[in-house]
């Protein structure tokens, strides 16, 4: 579904990628972890075609997107949510419109079906009586809530999260990564999320990446994250 | 010597990038007809309707003060009956059209570069490339166009507002008979005159969109970022207009006269 060859990427003359090698199979939750400023989320935003490679190679559905133009890039991503960290939602809509917004881009649904199709998609979410909220009025989980409707409304195949639970509480940040693992569960959709919170990755990923000086220091299931010696990984779990 | 280097090499990069987006919108968008009419007009409206009165008032400033120091200046020489004339053109060629350039930018232009700005540094415009939307298309091609139409309209009234200002100090001031004053305004402007200011506003809009979109597009540093980058575009935005104003009026005189 996506797998990285030989990816580096530097800014500045710091190497932030050091020829990263990794597969993700459809319908896999894989979580990337690692330090503040390891490159976890310039990891993700190469999976999107946002930031292109210095070197290697970035496919999805097999095609190597390192090399598409932003229009072919623009085309590919119909099929990809996105949850930043922060939400991104535009500031000037209500949730309903927020949500709304890539139906509208990308479908010729109607009012009414689009409508139906947010009323389904906020049930899922458990997300009550928000539609007319501005994001402004919204609190962190909710507004992670609304983006994450927001990023699966066009029933994406693949969704990717940067850091969707930072900044919350324990009891939210658990809500979140459970709310992640249920949809993507239910969607079957292939799942990469970048945290540094160990608890909710061991939680919600079929398999874990650890990053530490731009490569990939373990690759593996939760159980095996847990009881590996390794020093980058018991600095994490201590 | 390196600091000059590096400013030098700053500054060809920065009018590079400044000139690549202005491809982007205009010859990657506009003119591939990518253009969201709906937006538009709620940009024309966000920019131009809600600039009316600060431009009217502006405008109607300008004519009372051009006509009460032409009147105290002229009537030394008993030739009154030239303060129309002065005050109609000189708003129609010169003040009009600067006034109300430097007025919307300071307002419809620092507008669009806050709001841009912010929506750079809250993720918003790459968000809008990761849901398969091209950011330009959706939030700068109706803002630069929206500019674009809207300050010419506005000129046009900010002119007007102006002249009626003259009018009122000419009846109310100096006991010009109304009709008189109006005949004489319009005998003063032709409409070469009218033109060679209206020319100046397309330019003038033109400056404005492009620098305050473009400031806005590449916001960076969060909030302090969105402040410095205002600051910036109306900044640039102010000796655009004044410096292209000079090149300006110096070409469509020799041309026209």
């Amino acid at each position: 579904m996506i797998e990285l060859t030989g990816v580096s990427k530097s800014f500045n003359g710091q190497v932030i990628l050091d020829n990263v090698n990794l597969k993700v199979a459809a319908g896999e939750i894989l979580v990337i972890l690692g330090e503040s400023g390891t490159g976890k989320s310039v990891l993700l935003k190469h999976m999107i075609g946002l930031i292109r490679p210095d070197a290697g190679e970035v496919k999805i559905e097999g095609k190597n997107i390192a090399h598409h133009t932003e229009r072919q890039l623009l085309k590919l991503r119909k099929d990809i949510g996105f949850v930043f960290q922060e939400g991104a939602l535009y500031d000037f809509m209500n949730c309903y419109d927020n949500i709304a917004f890539p139906l509208r881009e990308h479908t010729k649904l109607k009012e009414k079906e689009i409508s139906d199709k947010i009323g389904k998609v906020l049930t899922l979410l458990d997300l009550k009586k928000v539609e007319a909220k501005m994001p402004a009025e919204l609190s962190g989980g909710m507004k992670k809530r609304v983006a994450l409707a927001r990023a699966i409304v066009l029933d994406s195949k693949i969704l990717f999260c940067d850091e969707p639970t930072s900044g919350l509480d324990p009891i939210r940040s658990r809500d979140i990564s459970n709310l992640i693992r249920d949809i993507s569960r239910q969607l079957h959709c292939t799942t990469v999320i970048t945290s540094h919170n160990v608890r909710n990755a061991l939680r919600v990923a079929d398999r874990i990446i650890l990053i530490a000086k731009g490569r990939i220091v373990f690759d593996g299931k939760g159980d095996e994250f847990r009881g590996s010696d390794k020093e980058e990984i018991q600095e994490f779990l201590v | 010597m390196k600091t000059l280097i590096h400013s030098l090499t700053g500054f060809i990069k920065g009018t590079g990038d400044a000139l690549w987006f202005l491809g982007d919108v205009v010859l990657g968008n506009i003119l591939c007809f990518r253009v969201r009419i709906g937006e538009v007009l709620k940009q024309i409206y966000e920019q131009g309707v809600q600039s009316v009165v600060i431009i009217s008032l502006t405008a109607l400033a300008s004519g009372v003060v051009l006509a009460l120091q032409g009147y105290a200046a002229i009537s030394r020489f008993g030739a009154k009956e030239v303060v129309p004339l002065m005050v109609g053109l000189t708003l129609v060629r010169e003040l009009g059209p600067v006034f109300a350039a430097l007025v919307f930018s300071g307002k419809a232009g620092a507008r669009i570069t806050a709001e841009l700005g912010t929506m750079n540094v809250n993720d918003q415009i790459v968000a809008t490339r990761t849901m398969g939307v091209d950011p330009v298309e959706f939030l700068v091609v109706p803002r630069f166009l929206a500019t674009v139409l809207v300050l010419p309209i506005l000129t046009i009234l900010a002119e007007i507002i102006g002249i009626a200002g003259g009018y009122f100090i000419g009846v109310y001031e100096a006991h010009v008979p109304g009709q008189f004053y109006l005949n004489l305004t319009f005998e003063a402007i032709r409409w070469v005159d009218f033109f060679s200011g209206f020319i100046k506003v397309f330019f003038f809009s033109f400056f404005i969109a492009w620098i305050c979109c473009y400031q806005g597009y590449t916001t960076r540093g969060g909030s302090l970022g969105v402040g410095r980058f205002t600051t910036k575009a109306v900044a640039y935005s102010y000796i655009t207009i004044i410096i292209s104003n000079a090149f300006l009026t110096k070409f469509i005189l020799t041309l026209w006269g």
